[in-house]
């Protein structure tokens, strides 16, 4: 029997059972291209982020801008609210439309007691100076148009 | 043989020359990598970095409260590259001047301030002659040139819209700001102002100077690599330094009492029509200035109502001689060292003094009266007399104890230390002048402290008009400075004195208008003739200062008329009322009740009135019972020399006879 000829799909003998036989030269390239795709990958990974990274950065000065804005707004409009709470304004419309207000009196303030709903005697409240005026002035000034 | 050797020589040759070859390279790369490193390096970095300058805004100033007083408004500056309009219209002169005309008469047309023909001279100038390093003279593109600057923040917007539209080349928008004062006169004098010079605020006077380092921003920078387009590489290596705001200072100025104090003040000056007037108001617990106001002032934001006069800072810088004002500081001491006490009896001489060969007046004439009166009637005899018995040692300890000399620790400059000679330099007059306010000059500001130290019971206190300044979370509050030590020995000296001061707003003291209803008001009037070219002139500083209520002071107040021209030029009458006013309206402000009610407060005053009346009974008694007897020696005298001429004797008659003739008459 010729045994250099005959086809067998038995293993070689000798060889471990189970195991196939590669040829060197794939696994050489099968092995390449796994570190090229490797490389690739990092490769795209790094390009993707720094790409990521420039359209936060875009996102972030966007916002930046927007927010300086507002910004400039808001001061803007604070001016104007400062400009329209000056006395000067105040008066100027308070003549202007001939408003009859009248000044603030202490003998205005009262405390009340709490749940009592009994006017408290001024020693109660002894330290604070805003305390009840039972005073003759009191009654006279108060509705008094100044 | 002979080919192997041609072939060695050659390879040796190949290999010398491939040595020199990489000999060459190697001395190159030496070259560039270590020896030019630095060199090379740093001219490839300013070919892909850029460094861009942050500016941070400056502080802003508000009151105790927070309300904005001076503040920053954004506006922008518009300006043209005139070197890339040029470029961008492909070269083309007649095309560049075309766009540079429209770009000029659009702004005209919709900015404030701005001429056309100006601004197409300098968009036209397209390049500028400057000499280099050596000093060769060069041609420079121009890339600068202002077409508008401080244009309001909603115009530019819009204009920024309208340019992009009409597509407008080399035409740019910088953000930039202006310093904006929101209430206008307020406080203008106290806040000052700034000019500017390029990007930098320049502060001219007032807080704007005196506390400029803390409020001017620290400029930051950032240093990254850009791309092609000019854009950052972020994936690089960038530096930033941080730019940091000013710090925002806050005042111990009240606006409300602010307001209440200017428009009083503005009353006052119509009603006077003074040369000048001001008014300050102190907390003097703390020496918190609440209100500071003076005439004339200016609008900073109007520079046009700016001139010598009305930008002036008379309350820190002006140094007066203040008059009668100064008379409550040399009693007390007096009070206190012991010298005196209210009811001593000093005589006033009935208005006429002669002291150091000078004669010394009173505005009228008073008698024998106690130290209490002599301040009560204000009288300039009396108080140099006790000065006079004091020394002038202890006249001079008792002003510098009360600050005069010294300044007030506001943080205001410039700020005067006002006039007051040593002790060394004092004549034989100063003793019995510098106790009236005469011969020594003092500021509105030492004046308010002297009148704190009398109110809080003799604690010396620096003023304070800035409480604290913040940026962010950064905050720093000025410290209150007061000494622990009260300048009275004697725990009674405040109300002894306080009580004087309490009669010159009762019935007879020289400022009856200043009474307030419901509460005791301590004042002092001073009427000082003001000084023109070295001599006193017939006009005057007419000044109320006093603290209310009396007992327990929420303010002192110090009211100052400089020269008033209509009505009286007393200090009672000119300043007196317009002290009550703005006193009646800041005790409601500051919720303070009423110590007496209207009944007591009546009575009180009726009651003075009455004693008031009594003393000049007792006293118009005592005068005519001094006419009577020199009435009675005349008429004995006369009737002596009768006798001698007749020879006979006349008995004199009984004096009871003579009384009630004299009331008869």
């Amino acid at each position: 029997m010729n045994q250099f000829t005959k086809k067998t799909n038995s293993p070689e003998p000798g060889a471990e059972p189970g195991r196939t036989q590669t040829p060197w030269v794939a696994g050489l390239i099968f092995k390449m291209a796994m570190m090229m795709v490797i490389i690739a990958a990092a490769f795209w990974a790094r390009v993707h982020l720094n790409d990521k990274t420039e359209q936060l950065a875009r996102e972030k000065n966007r916002i930046t801008r927007e927010i300086q804005e507002k910004r400039t707004e808001i001061q803007t409009l604070i001016a104007q609210r400062e400009t329209l709470r000056s006395w000067d304004n105040i008066n100027s419309k308070i003549k202007q439309y001939n408003l009859a207000l009248r000044s603030v009196n202490p003998s205005q303030v009262r405390y009340m007691k709490r749940f009592e709903g009994q006017v408290s005697a001024p020693s109660q409240y002894s330290g604070d100076t805003r305390v009840a005026d039972t005073s003759a002035g009191a009654d006279r000034t108060s509705g008094e148009v100044q | 043989m002979t080919l192997f050797r041609s072939m060695a020589i050659r390879m040796a040759l190949v290999y010398i020359l491939l040595i020199c070859g990489f000999g060459y390279v190697a001395r190159v790369l030496y070259s560039v990598q270590i020896s030019r490193h630095d060199e090379l390096f740093g001219k490839a970095q300013n070919t892909y970095t850029t460094r861009i300058e942050t500016h941070g805004t400056r502080g802003e100033i508000f009151d105790f409260g927070g309300s904005l007083l001076v503040g920053n408004v954004p506006t922008m500056d518009i300006v043209g590259d005139p070197a890339n309009i040029y470029i961008l219209n492909k070269k083309d002169d007649e095309k560049t001047e075309t766009e540079c005309r429209m770009i000029a008469d659009f702004f005209e047309k919709n900015c404030e301030n701005v001429n056309s023909d100006e601004v197409f001279r300098r968009l036209s100038k397209r390049s500028f002659i400057s000499k280099d390093a050596n000093g060769k003279e060069i041609e420079r593109e121009c890339h600068y040139a202002v077409i508008a600057t401080g244009v309001k923040y909603e115009t530019a917007k819009m204009l920024k819209e309208k340019v992009k539209e009409l597509a407008f080349h080399g035409v740019s928008f910088t953000s930039s700001y202006r310093r904006n004062y929101p209430k206008n006169t307020m406080l203008a004098n106290i806040l000052g102002l700034t000019n500017v010079s390029y990007d930098t605020f320049v502060p001219i006077q007032g807080i704007e100077r005196s506390l400029n380092d803390a409020m001017t921003a620290t400029s930051g920078s950032m240093v990254y690599e850009r791309a092609r387009n000019g854009r950052p590489v972020t994936f690089t290596n960038s530096k930033s330094e941080p730019t940091l705001d000013g710090y925002n200072i806050f005042l111990t100025i009240r606006e409300p009492l602010q307001a209440i104090v200017e428009e009083e003040l503005d009353l006052m000056c119509e009603r006077v029509k003074p040369h000048a007037a001001w008014a300050l108001l102190v907390d003097p617990k703390n020496g918190d200035v609440l209100a500071a106001a003076q005439r004339p002032t200016f609008n900073p934001n109007d520079r046009g109502t700016m001139t010598p006069e009305s930008s002036a800072n008379r309350l820190s810088e002006l140094a007066i001689e203040p008059g009668s004002i100064m008379k409550p500081f040399v009693v007390s001491y007096a009070l206190d060292k012991g010298f005196v006490t209210p009811n001593s009896i000093v005589d006033c001489e009935q208005g006429v003094w002669k002291y150091a060969g000078r004669l010394l007046h009173d505005t009228h004439n008073v008698g024998k009266v106690s130290v209490s009166e002599v301040i009560k009637q204000s009288s300039n005899i009396g108080t140099a007399k006790i000065s006079v018995m004091m020394g002038a040692k202890n006249l001079d300890n008792a002003l510098r104890s009360f600050g005069f000399g010294q300044r007030t620790g506001i943080q205001l400059k410039p700020e005067t230390s006002g006039i007051f000679r040593p002790l060394e330099k004092w004549d034989s007059l100063s003793v019995s002048r510098f106790c009236i306010g005469q011969g020594i000059a003092v500021s509105p500001l030492q004046l308010a402290r002297a009148y704190c130290m009398i109110a809080n019971g003799g604690y010396k206190v620096n003023l304070r008009i800035v409480d604290r300044i913040e940026r962010g979370d950064d905050v720093r509050v000025m410290p209150v400075i007061r000494e622990s030590k009260s300048i009275f020995a004697n725990p009674t000296t405040k109300k002894m004195i306080t009580d004087m001061m309490i009669g010159v707003t009762e019935a007879g003291g020289t400022c009856t208008d200043a009474a307030i209803e419901g509460f005791h008001v301590a004042g002092k009037t001073g009427t000082a003739q003001k000084v023109i070219n070295g001599a006193y002139s017939n006009r005057y500083y007419a000044s109320f200062v006093g603290f209310v209520p009396a007992e327990d002071p929420k303010f002192v107040l110090l009211v100052t008329c400089d020269d008033p021209t209509v009505g009286s030029r007393y200090g009672g009458s000119a300043s007196g009322p317009t002290f009550k006013a703005i006193a009646e309206r800041t005790l409601k402000y500051m919720y303070v009740q009423p110590q007496l009610s209207r009944e007591e407060w009546l009575a009180e005053r009726s009651a003075a009135q009455k004693a008031l009346h009594e003393r000049k009974v007792r006293e118009d008694a005592l005068v005519q019972a001094r006419r009577e007897a020199r009435d009675r020696q005349l008429k004995e005298q006369q009737a002596k020399q009768t006798a001698k001429k007749s020879g006979t004797t006349v008995a004199s008659r009984p004096a009871s006879t003579s009384k009630s003739s004299t009331i008869r008459r």
